[in-house]
């Protein structure tokens, strides 16, 4: 009988402890991201009427809009999905070498370079970015060096280095380069060194066992470095306002036109929940591939 | 504790019930956020009237940058507004800024901004009195009142009633490089003009609607139809290709005209008093189409707690001190007209008309920027031109 009462206290103080640690991080995820999120989805269906010129009655009409109403929006969305494709490809391939010669070739202070890497991540965001109005304008570095060495007549610069989806993509990948190094040089530093030997033991070339071997056992890590590329930059838009111009208009500058230039919010938020359940589904589908602990340990 | 990690991280807890447990806590959040939403908005009926010494004081005037919050000229500006104010209440006032007149009006309408003085222009005006979010001003207890210039005086007023006290003007106008620039004729087809593609900025508003509808003949650009709106925006598409940036602030236009980035822009008359006064061969033009003038205004919380505090800040924005410091440093007028012109720069009398004011504010010369009624149509068109 005691060693039942033992166990039933022993339970209670276990839920009791439980919920006292669920609680924050829950209050949190509720305060400011579900009911956040649910406050949108009502928006954008006009179950929430804000301002005098909200129609304050419930309807799909603004999804339908977006959605098969050959929205320029939706066009947009997809501009940027093939800009954040674009970006997320280049950045990948210029991370991974980083990665690859961080883990597999590095012997000593590797973690002393890591930390180089990543460095950029100590100063500001905006700084850098707009570093790069300096670098690509009109008379920025680049046209500058290029009237210098007469490729480019004096008063004809390319015009186009920046504000253009070119400065978006050059800007995005330098940004998140550093950042996706890691995943990869994680998923990398975690291979087990002797199936390396037994591939060249076995007559492998180097070639044949980075092919073979070590980009399919990192490729988990590959995939995470895209992902955690491609969700943020869906909804990128301050990189966009900083060197976009108008052809690197995004569809993050979009949602955020339409909170804070006018009061549309119900079409705001048909695009906002739209991005959200693209970002929720890709993030789903990666998740069954990705195995999380491979790129976290 | 680790163990009890260990067991969250096993999912002893049911996720099902660990969702819906925060899918309530999240409706009842979105509830009770749907209540303070449905309620923000409402005018503030119960405006106490004490006298001035009873008010609490700490006036919070929520404006533009560059108006006292000293983020371009903080001793200039102290002198214009916070000390004169100062001496004439005893009061210390704060600064909260806007980005722009959207901005501004988008976080009163939701509620989010307790302060006392707002200081939209014009075209805003209507919006802020239907939201109930301002009351209206006693022109009796603004001592400077009287020297306003009456042909701004109308812009602050609606239903018959002194809403917003006229403050600041200026206009909206094509700016180039002459240097680098041979306009084939004064329009604002500079600024979609082929030879310059590349070197042209537009604003980041919907008033570039208003701008094409001007141009394209359209009666009146400020009510257009869906179908002129879409002609416009078509039109605008078409051109979109030869901007190298739309603008948000005036002053990132001006460094990139003065950088060289651009030699065209839809420009304020700030833009131009920077160029002017670093001796740029700038020009500030008189399209055959008109110029557009806008007027901003000082407006009163409908909630204010400082009624006679309030005042007094409008009596130093009305002040002629206050008109010297817009037309030196801005370039910008003021509905104050007893400034000595002799006092000022020569480039600002001419680019801002100061010799002939009634004239300069009428069409053909120039078009008051007016109250859009289907403002957020508009917007949405605006919207599509940068989209596309």
């Amino acid at each position: 009988m005691a060693s039942v009462d033992a166990d039933r206290s022993w339970r209670r103080r276990e839920r009791a402890s439980t919920a006292g640690l669920l609680s924050g991080p829950v209050l949190w995820l509720v305060l400011f991201f579900l009911g956040p999120v649910l406050y949108v989805a009502a928006y954008s269906v006009g179950g929430i009427k804000i301002f005098p010129t909200d129609a304050g009655v419930v309807s799909v009409g603004d999804w339908k809009r977006f959605l098969v109403g050959g929205s320029v929006y939706l066009g947009l969305f997809w501009k940027s999905v093939r800009i954040s494709l674009t970006v997320s490809v280049i950045v990948v391939l210029l991370a991974y070498p980083v990665g690859y010669f961080l883990a597999l070739c590095v012997k000593k202070r590797k973690y002393v370079l890591l930390l180089l890497i990543i460095a950029p991540f100590l100063t500001s965001y905006l700084l850098r970015v707009l570093a790069w109005e300096v670098i690509l304008g009109d008379t920025g570095v680049i046209n500058s060096f290029l009237t210098s060495v007469h490729l480019r007549s004096a008063g004809h610069p390319i015009t186009w280095l920046l504000y253009s989806q070119f400065s978006v993509v050059v800007v995005l990948a330098y940004v998140w380069v550093p950042f996706v190094a890691l995943p990869i040089f994680v998923s990398l530093d975690n291979l087990d060194l002797s199936l390396l030997e037994a591939a060249g033991d076995l007559g492998a070339s180097r070639l044949r066992t980075f092919w073979r071997v070590t980009l399919p056992l990192s490729l988990p890590g590959v995939v995470a470095a895209f992902v955690f590329v491609f969700v943020p930059t869906i909804g990128e838009f301050v990189t966009p306002l900083l060197v976009g111009g108008p052809s690197g208009y995004m569809y993050g500058n979009a949602i955020q036109d339409l909170f804070t230039r006018g009061t549309d919010w119900q079409t705001g938020s048909v695009l906002a929940m739209f991005l959200l359940i693209v970002v929720a589904g890709l993030m789903a589908l990666f998740g069954r591939y990705v195995r999380v602990r491979s790129v976290a340990a | 504790m680790t163990r009890e990690l260990d067991r969250l991280i096993a999912r002893r807890i049911g996720r099902r019930d660990l969702l819906r447990y925060a899918g309530i806590a999240a409706g009842a959040g979105v509830l009770a956020a749907c209540k303070q939403a449905s309620t923000a908005a409402a005018p503030g009926s119960g405006a106490s009237r004490v006298p001035i010494a009873q008010e609490p004081g700490g006036l919070k005037v929520y404006d533009w940058a560059g108006y006292g919050g000293g983020e371009y000229y903080p001793k200039d500006e102290k002198a214009t507004w916070t000390t004169p104010y100062q001496d004439a209440t005893g009061d210390t006032p704060t600064f909260v800024l806007f980005e722009n007149d959207d901005d501004g009006y988008t976080k009163v309408a939701t509620g989010n901004a307790p302060y006392d003085v707002v200081h939209p222009c014009a075209y805003r005006f209507k919006d802020y009195v239907d939201l109930g979010a301002v009351q209206p001003w006693d022109p009796s207890l603004i001592k400077n009142f009287s020297q306003l210039t009456p042909l701004l005086e109308q812009f602050g007023q609606i239903n018959g009633q002194q809403y917003f006290i006229p403050e600041d003007w200026g206009y909206i106008a094509p700016m180039y490089n002459a240097d680098q620039v041979q306009p084939q004729e004064d329009s604002w087809s500079l600024l979609w003009d082929e030879r310059y593609a590349k070197r042209i900025a537009w604003i980041n508003t919907l008033e570039m609607l208003v701008i094409a509808g001007y141009y394209n003949g359209v009666a009146d650009p400020w009510t257009m139809t869906d179908d002129e709106l879409a002609a416009q925006r078509d039109f605008l598409i078409s051109k979109k290709d030869l901007v190298s940036f739309f603008w948000d602030q005036s002053y990132d236009f001006w460094l990139k005209f003065k950088r060289g980035d651009v030699w065209i822009g839809y420009a304020w008359p700030d833009a131009f008093g920077y160029a002017s006064a670093q001796g740029m061969n700038a020009v500030y033009m008189q399209p055959k189409e008109g110029r557009i003038h806008w007027a901003c205004g000082l407006g009163l919380f409908a909630d204010s707690q400082n009624y006679y505090h309030a005042h007094e800040y409008a009596n130093v924005w009305s002040d002629v001190k206050t008109a010297e410091f817009l037309e030196n440093f801005y370039y910008y007028g003021h509905a104050n007209t007893t400034v000595d012109t002799s006092k000022l720069p020569p480039g600002v009398v001419k680019a801002l008309n100061l010799d002939n004011l009634e004239a300069a504010l009428s069409p053909p010369l120039s078009h008051q920027e007016s109250w859009i009624s289907r403002r957020d149509v508009y917007a949405d068109y605006w919207g599509q031109v940068k989209a596309a």
